[in-house]
């Protein structure tokens, strides 16, 4: 088995056999982390280049972990020490890694598209680990698969997502996915926060944070950059955080078996407090958990079609 | 030295001529445009079948010159000028160091003179090295020759300095041409704000950038008596006050380019850098709005935006390429493809767009008519015949454009600059 396309760019080139059978595959990976050798030989002797020219502690070594449980050999980059800093174009840089023959480049990239220039430019597998505000698949992907595991579907589930959905491809990827699976979408935010024509991509749209949780199966929060302030998109925490940080007493309005995720990091106090973050409706350390299977089953699927032929 | 055009259905709208005649140019003008013209010592051009036209005046190129020859030079621009079926462009003074003096602007006279390519008419600055400061030195350029002026790329953001070169502009009878663009409401857009910069997570521009400073440009020529003309115009409320303005006799005019009436913002879907200009691409509203102000007059001249860039900074993520793409070279077909087979347009009235309307605007005298004493600039169009747009034909030293592969029915098949033959399609 292996996934239609090439490269995983975002949810968007992704139907909904794609996403299940993705999910159907990490299920399957998620008992190699409990193995006391916690590896399997399937990818061995494949090169994983982590190019990250952003900062990233969770999604990066969230592949690194995937990629050594497969057996990869991977090999990691990041922007301080890749000859980007040198003025390098991101085209040249990828030639270059990919003269080494690497067999998957995962990039993540504060330019929205730079991992379609690179698809487009090269023959190994980009997946995106994160563009710009555009999109970051194995997010949502991961994010899907924990909603699956808590409610055992995601067809008609109610969720939520909360914060600055303009400058989040969290939201975009999970808006994308969720709606390709049958869910209801809300996001919330304050005004100067929701892009426009967001409700085209099939969310409802809502500044009123108890009516986005009304309900809700799903309460998505986002995590709020500090310096948008300094933007004018809002004039100051405090004033956020009482219209949109997320509260216990917010949580009651929820369905009583909600479910609290969060892509982190976190700001505790800003988006949502310590009491939801760390109760019992939180799923943000099993988000993080399931994202290592989420990404090995990312890798294989990529790569499964041409191991195959090896075989045969 | 006598030219006879034989044979072609000639169009001038500025003159009113829609029928057949010959046209008779001897030494570099037009002396006779009748039905029939017989005279024995003229080298007959056959023009049978085709349209015979005032030679096309594109307002708005870059022709890069100085500054960044890799890209563009006067000589090659003026060259793909007239491939694509221009006898005049206007060249902006955005070039490194920018046209903001008045040797600077007989240098690039001088150039064009050299390349014996299409006419070249410079644009000088309207702020000292475009910085939007102080009144660059508008009268040197004007004896110089200079035919208006334009901070373009930028906007001239301060409403009293736009204000004073409307007025300043008024005694030498010149335009000043705006890029409008409010600068904080566009700051660090990559294109147009919408469904698809949304979908993308892309910075957006929205068209009240542009539309508001088009509002206060109106109001600027109006109480100076300045004449204010639009470039590149994007959103369909610019064009709509820009038709309520003219019709309270404003002195405003605006101009349109093709990929502005032929595209929408879906073309920058994949992050393809070759639909990234500024303004952008909008939607199909604006698109429409767009195309109707050409159709219906408010927007009285075509003009491409050329705006060469070299491959390797448009082969980049898409928020780091430079805004801007080429067009010479396929204006003249796009717009006979969509405005005369598309939309309806009287091939008289699109021919006005690109002869008649910026000649008025920019004041141009004895160009953009075939009357007898003009100056003997002809395009002869083939309004009816299809044809492929293929980057490696093109004359250009860039290649950044959404058009490859593109097929189009109609195309200029021969271009005369001064009398002169310059180029012939093939």
């Amino acid at each position: 088995m292996r996934l239609k396309a090439r490269d995983l760019l975002g949810i968007e080139e992704l139907d909904l056999q794609d996403i299940e059978l993705i999910l159907d595959t990490a299920d399957g990976f998620l008992e190699v982390a409990r193995r006391p050798i916690k590896k399997v030989p399937i990818l061995r002797g494949r090169t994983v280049v982590n190019f990250f020219l952003e900062p990233s502690t969770r999604t990066r070594s969230s592949f690194e972990i995937a990629e050594k449980r497969l057996s990869a050999d991977s090999v990691n980059l990041v922007g301080s020490g890749s000859s980007i800093v040198k003025g390098e174009t991101l085209i040249d840089t990828g030639r270059n890694l990919e003269a080494m023959s690497p067999d998957i480049i995962v990039i993540r990239h504060s330019s929205s598209g730079a991992p379609h220039l690179l698809a487009h430019k090269l023959r190994s597998s980009i997946i995106n680990a994160g563009d710009g505000f555009h999109e970051h698949p194995t997010q949502a992907l991961l994010d899907a698969f924990t909603i699956r595991q808590k409610k055992e579907r995601l067809e008609g589930l109610r969720v939520a997502i909360v914060g600055d959905i303009a400058h989040s491809r969290v939201a975009r990827s999970n808006l994308l996915l969720l709606r390709k699976a049958g869910a209801e979408v809300t996001v919330c935010g304050p005004p100067t926060l929701i892009p426009p024509h967001i409700e085209k991509l099939g969310a409802h749209v809502t500044s009123n944070l108890a009516e986005a949780i009304e309900g809700a199966d799903v309460i998505m929060m986002l995590r709020l950059q500090l310096e948008r302030q300094k933007g004018g998109y809002f004039p100051s925490l405090r004033e956020y955080f009482y219209y949109f940080g997320l509260t216990v007493e917010h949580v009651r309005r929820a369905k009583p078996d909600v479910i609290i995720m969060h892509p982190g990091p976190m700001n505790r106090g800003v988006e949502i407090t310590s009491e939801v973050a760390d109760g019992p409706y939180s799923v943000i350390l099993e988000q993080v958990a399931n994202g290592v299977a989420v990404r090995m089953a990312v890798l294989y699927l990529l790569l499964g079609g041409s191991a195959d032929e090896e075989a045969a | 030295m006598k030219r006879l055009l034989k044979g072609g259905r000639v169009v001038d709208p500025a003159s009113g001529v829609d029928g057949r005649a010959d046209v008779l140019i001897e030494d570099g003008r037009i002396t006779r445009v009748e039905p029939n013209i017989a005279t024995a010592d003229s080298e007959v051009v056959d023009c049978s079948g085709r349209v015979v036209a005032p030679g096309f005046i594109d307002m708005h190129v870059h022709l890069r010159e100085p500054g960044r020859e890799d890209e563009e030079t006067i000589a090659s621009g003026s060259r793909a000028a007239t491939a694509g079926g221009f006898t005049t462009v206007a060249c902006m003074p955005n070039t490194e160091p920018p046209l903001d003096n008045g040797s600077i602007i007989e240098f690039v006279l001088t150039q064009a003179r050299r390349a014996e390519g299409a006419n070249v008419m410079p644009i000088g600055c309207v702020t000292k090295a475009r910085k939007g400061a102080e009144l660059a030195e508008i009268g040197e350029m004007v004896r110089a020759g200079a035919v208006a002026v334009s901070d373009d790329g930028s906007p001239v953001a301060s409403p009293l300095l736009m204000r004073r070169a409307l007025e300043y502009c008024r005694q030498f009878g010149i335009p000043v041409i705006d890029h409008c663009e409010d600068p904080d409401l566009a700051a660090s857009g990559a294109m147009n704000e919408g469904q698809v910069s949304t979908a993308l997570g892309l910075r957006g521009m929205p068209c009240a950038a542009e539309d508001i400073m088009v509002c206060r440009d109106i109001r600027l020529a109006e109480i100076t008596g300045g004449r204010v003309h639009i470039a590149h115009v994007s959103a369909h409320r610019s064009v709509e006050a820009i038709r309520e303005a003219r019709a309270r006799g404003v002195a405003v005019s605006g101009e349109a380019t093709p990929h502005h009436f032929s595209l929408t913002e879906e073309a920058v879907r994949g992050f393809d850098t070759h639909a990234k200009m500024n303004p952008p691409l909008r939607s199909e509203e604006d698109r429409a709005g767009v195309m109707e102000g050409v159709l219906d007059g408010t927007l009285e001249a075509i003009a491409t935006d050329h705006a060469p860039h070299n491959a390797i900074e448009k082969d980049v993520e898409f928020e780091r390429a430079p805004f801007g793409i080429i067009g010479l070279e396929m204006a003249v077909s796009i717009s006979l493809d969509r405005l005369v087979h598309g939309a309806g347009m009287k091939l008289a009235e699109m021919i006005r767009r690109f002869t008649e309307g910026p000649a008025r605007i920019l004041g141009l005298r004895g160009r953009g008519t075939l009357a007898p004493g003009s100056h003997a600039d002809v395009t002869v169009l083939d309004p009816d015949c299809e044809v492929t747009v293929k980057m490696d034909a093109l004359h250009s030293l860039s290649r950044n454009c959404p058009y490859s592969g593109w097929k189009l029915r109609g195309a200029p098949v021969m271009t005369l600059v001064g009398g002169v033959l310059v180029w012939r399609r093939d």
